[in-house]
């Protein structure tokens, strides 16, 4: 019978597995309502007792009741061992419930391990902890999520992106493979995983999207919150913090994962001034992974900027670059380093120059001003290749 | 309130499972709304002197004290400031109390050098025969002396004192009068039984196990979990809970970075951050089943000065995702289900239970009621927000259920007051030592303790 599935259950819990078997922890392993669960117990200690009455099982009651104390009257609800549970009903002057509270082969000291079976099993069911009681909540409901749109957004950055780069695919694909066959593995292990299985099946031309995407989504909080920062805050780092709180809610579970990568992310980029922003966070980022992600990040963020703000922020660009020459790093700005533009408007560049992302790309960063100077120039060039030949100057 | 409904199925689970258990609805909140807004800090700035808090307080509560005087000691009595009085001429007086206190710590004595004093340890009354009152108004103040009871007052108290003064500059006192009770609200009660849970004092942190089974055990009686069939709906009728304070314990205060090598601290972490993640874990099993207030207490991470600010909810992020949360000021005041509550964290009852003669919690609470303000020892000996514009701890309402949390003992008790307000005072016992909770039946004001317990290693009766 299906009934008597839950006695075998419980009987391998208790005698075989030796463990403390706790309603509340029978109900979320055999998925039952708690009430379900105190009575299968029930049943099980009698039915045990019947057939063996030298059965090692110790069982403990709870018992609630009222119970006059200090001249008023309260309501108390206790465990006790089963030895002491007459003694405690008669104590109470009415008594509300009793029922099994758990059942283990020891006699147990105290309530800890009771106290920490039912810590472990609601640890780690914390996302449904009011299944299976017997009262619900219409009014808790979890809380809309004010991020969610945040991914749509690189989407459609990424896909334009993606138009403008048809051309030097061939490029891309060079240029991206390594860094794309990085990425898959750090995606898998802290993103959900719809984003990973994407980034991994996606074409080799769609990497740039996956890319875009893979970064943002998985450190989780910070690619979001700087994709938005840039397009909506250039370089604001108030609005980057706020923006890395709200993420947080939204994956409780994924945050402990999550966690290490985007405290790196974020130590790094709630420290430096704004406008340093970028430069900052490459000289303070020590974990090359983290570096890649965010040259990705960097990569696809200057990519927008200089496409849709060129011409503004020209000036603006300049003036930073001054600022940021004098605090920059020597080191990191030696080889020239290519960009995503630079990668997207240039066809048979040097292979080496994009292989050497991974450098340039922290390089960018620390003398980012430095970077995007070269990035112009070499811009230039590019254009010159091009038209074939044709010195031509374009800024 | 539980048993007589819970009795008939008390034993009901005792027997093999049924195949449909019953699930009980919430009851759905009635209505609610946060009157907190005096108590949230906008702009926080410590520049203003706290001589300020003063004069408004003063200048909110004179009107009040004045009608208060007339309708005690006749419409005709005279009510004079202290700079245009004159010497024996029978007069009311309404002013801010001073109790100068020899034991008071005062951090001046502290540090000055020429005194060479080790600072005085903290002691559980500051209170000495040798204290004197002082009664001071806008500009001038006077000693008091006479048919007033030095011990039980407490400084920043307002009042009126009937007397005369002396030639040698004291005023004798002949009668004194409090602000009394607030003018009460209309009565919106729910007609049914609906309950609201207040605890106080979880401390989290603690490192010991004991209160744990029974934090667990109060967490499962809300949702449901626990209990036969009958205590499960009954439970279900608990409309709300309401944490006072001390969610923390004061073990997570100590800061070992101050006292101990670099070396050995270095890679420790804070104890509040663990007890915090328990607090989270707690929170998100009690909001998934029923709307939650949590007001911050003495050892939680939130400001120290009252009105203490919300706790931040990126604190607790996995329970922060449901709208059953609301994290709220100390003080908190809000209307639940039609019922006004107005409550704190204790931190004002164990304040002028320092510094006054008064022992019993429920006491002191009553006394703050009818002294018009929540709080009167701060600034002075409670760490207080420089206000400058009005001081939101006088009482202006009176609320309905009037409670403090982190009291040593559960306490109540209905107070009517002489123009039909009818408080229920609620001392909420700290939670960690004694593992007693209260229940508060809305429909008719009583409230009922709910104390849990297991069985330790030591055979308990």
């Amino acid at each position: 019978m299906a009934d008597e599935l839950y006695l075998e259950n419980i009987d391998e819990f208790v005698t075989d597995q030796n463990r403390v078997v706790t309603y509340k922890w029978l109900s979320y392993t055999l998925g039952v309502h708690v009430n379900q669960a105190k009575q299968m117990l029930y049943d099980y200690v009698e039915r045990k007792r019947k057939e063996n009455s030298g059965a090692q099982l110790h069982v403990t009651y709870l018992v609630a009741g009222n119970l006059v104390q200090n001249g008023h009257v309260c309501h108390k609800i206790a465990v006790v061992r089963e030895d002491k549970l007459e003694a405690m009903k008669s104590k109470l002057s009415t008594i509300a419930s009793v029922h099994v509270y758990s059942i283990q082969k020891a006699l147990l000291k105290d309530s800890s391990p009771l106290y920490n079976t039912d810590y472990d099993i609601v640890k780690t069911n914390l996302h449904n902890c009011s299944k299976f009681s017997a009262i619900h909540c219409d009014a808790a409901v979890p809380r809309m999520q004010p991020d969610i749109p945040r991914p749509q957004t690189s989407l459609q950055g990424s896909s334009q992106r993606e138009n403008d780069t048809d051309a030097p695919s061939t490029a891309t694909v060079n240029g991206h493979g390594p860094l794309a066959a990085k990425h898959p593995p750090q995606q898998h292990k802290g993103i959900m995983g719809m984003f990973a299985a994407k980034a991994a099946s996606k074409p080799q031309d769609t990497n740039k999207e996956t890319k875009a995407e893979a970064p943002g989504v998985s450190t989780a909080s910070s690619k979001p919150p700087t994709k938005n920062n840039i397009i909506n805050n250039f370089f604001g780092k108030a609005a980057m913090n706020k923006l890395k709180v709200n993420p947080v809610p939204e994956q409780p579970k994924e945050e402990k994962e999550v966690v290490k990568p985007s405290v790196a992310v974020a130590e790094p980029e709630s420290s430096p001034h704004p406008a340093v922003e970028k430069p900052g966070k490459r000289t303070e980022s020590s974990r090359i992974q983290q570096k890649d992600r965010k040259s990705k990040m960097k990569h696809v963020d200057r990519s927008d900027n200089e496409e849709e703000r060129d011409p503004e922020n020209a000036k603006k660009k300049r003036k930073r670059i001054k600022q940021l020459e004098s605090d920059s790093s020597d080191e990191e700005d030696v080889p020239p380093s290519p960009t995503p533009e630079e990668e997207k408007a240039l066809s048979p560049s040097p292979v080496a120059a994009l292989k050497t992302e991974l450098e340039p790309a922290s390089m960018e960063v620390s003398a980012g001003g430095r970077k995007r100077k070269r990035k112009r120039v070499l811009k230039s060039k590019m254009f010159i290749d091009k038209e074939e030949g044709y010195m031509g100057k374009a800024g | 309130m539980f048993s007589e409904q819970a009795c008939p199925t008390a034993q009901g689970l005792l027997g093999p499972p049924s195949t449909e258990p019953p699930t009980f609805p919430r009851v759905p909140v009635l209505g609610y709304s946060d009157c907190s807004g005096p108590f949230q800090l906008a702009e926080r700035s410590f520049a203003r002197q706290y001589a300020h808090v003063y004069s408004v307080r003063l200048a909110g509560m004179r009107p009040v004290l004045e009608q208060r005087a007339r309708r005690r000691w006749g419409q005709d009595v005279l009510v004079r400031k202290l700079s245009e009085m004159q010497a024996g001429e029978k007069c009311c007086v309404v002013g801010t109390l001073f109790k100068a206190m020899q034991l008071q710590p005062s951090i001046l004595q502290e540090i000055s050098e020429e005194h060479n004093l080790v600072p005085q340890p903290p002691l559980p009354k500051y209170i000495q025969p040798s204290d004197e009152l002082i009664l001071e108004d806008e500009l001038q103040r006077i000693k008091l002396e006479g048919a007033i009871d030095v011990q039980r007052l407490v400084t920043g108290t307002i009042l009126a004192v009937y007397g005369s003064e002396q030639d040698d500059g004291r005023f004798v006192v002949e009668d004194h009068c409090l602000a009394d009770l607030p003018p009460p609200l209309p009565w919106n009660g729910p007609s049914s039984d609906r309950f609201v849970l207040l605890a106080s004092g979880l401390g989290l942190g603690s490192g010991s196990g004991e209160a744990l089974l029974s934090t667990q055990l109060l967490v499962d009686v809300v949702t449901g979990q626990l209990g036969a069939e009958g205590e499960q709906s009954c439970a279900a009728s608990i409309s709300r809970v309401i944490l006072a304070g001390n969610l923390l314990s004061q073990n997570t205060q100590g800061r070992d970075t101050i006292n101990k090598a670099k070396y050995l601290t270095k890679k420790t972490q804070a104890a509040s951050v663990e007890a915090v993640k328990m607090l989270d874990e707690i929170l998100l099993q009690l909001c998934t089943s029923v709307p939650v207030d949590v007001m911050p207490g003495e050892f939680d991470p939130t400001n120290y000065t009252l009105p203490q600010q919300p706790l931040h909810r990126c604190m607790l992020p996995l329970a922060s995702t449901y709208a059953t949360l609301r994290l709220v000021t100390n003080p908190y005041q809000a209307d639940l289900d039609g019922v006004r509550f107005l409550g704190t964290s204790g931190q004002n009852v164990s304040d002028i239970f320092k510094y006054s003669s008064m022992d019993d919690y429920l006491e002191i609470l009553e006394w703050t009621l009818l002294a018009g303000h929540i709080s009167p020892t701060a600034p002075d000996t409670l760490g207080c927000y420089p206000f400058y514009k009005s001081d939101p701890f006088i009482l202006t309402e009176c609320p309905q259920v009037y409670f403090c949390g982190n009291a040593p003992r559960f306490q109540s008790k209905l107070l009517q007051g002489a123009e039909g307000q009818r408080v229920l005072l609620v001392t909420v016992p700290d939670f960690s030592t004694t593992q007693t909770a209260c229940l508060v039946n809305l429909r008719d004001l009583t409230c009922q303790p709910i104390t849990f317990s297991s069985f330790g290693a030591e055979d308990e009766d």
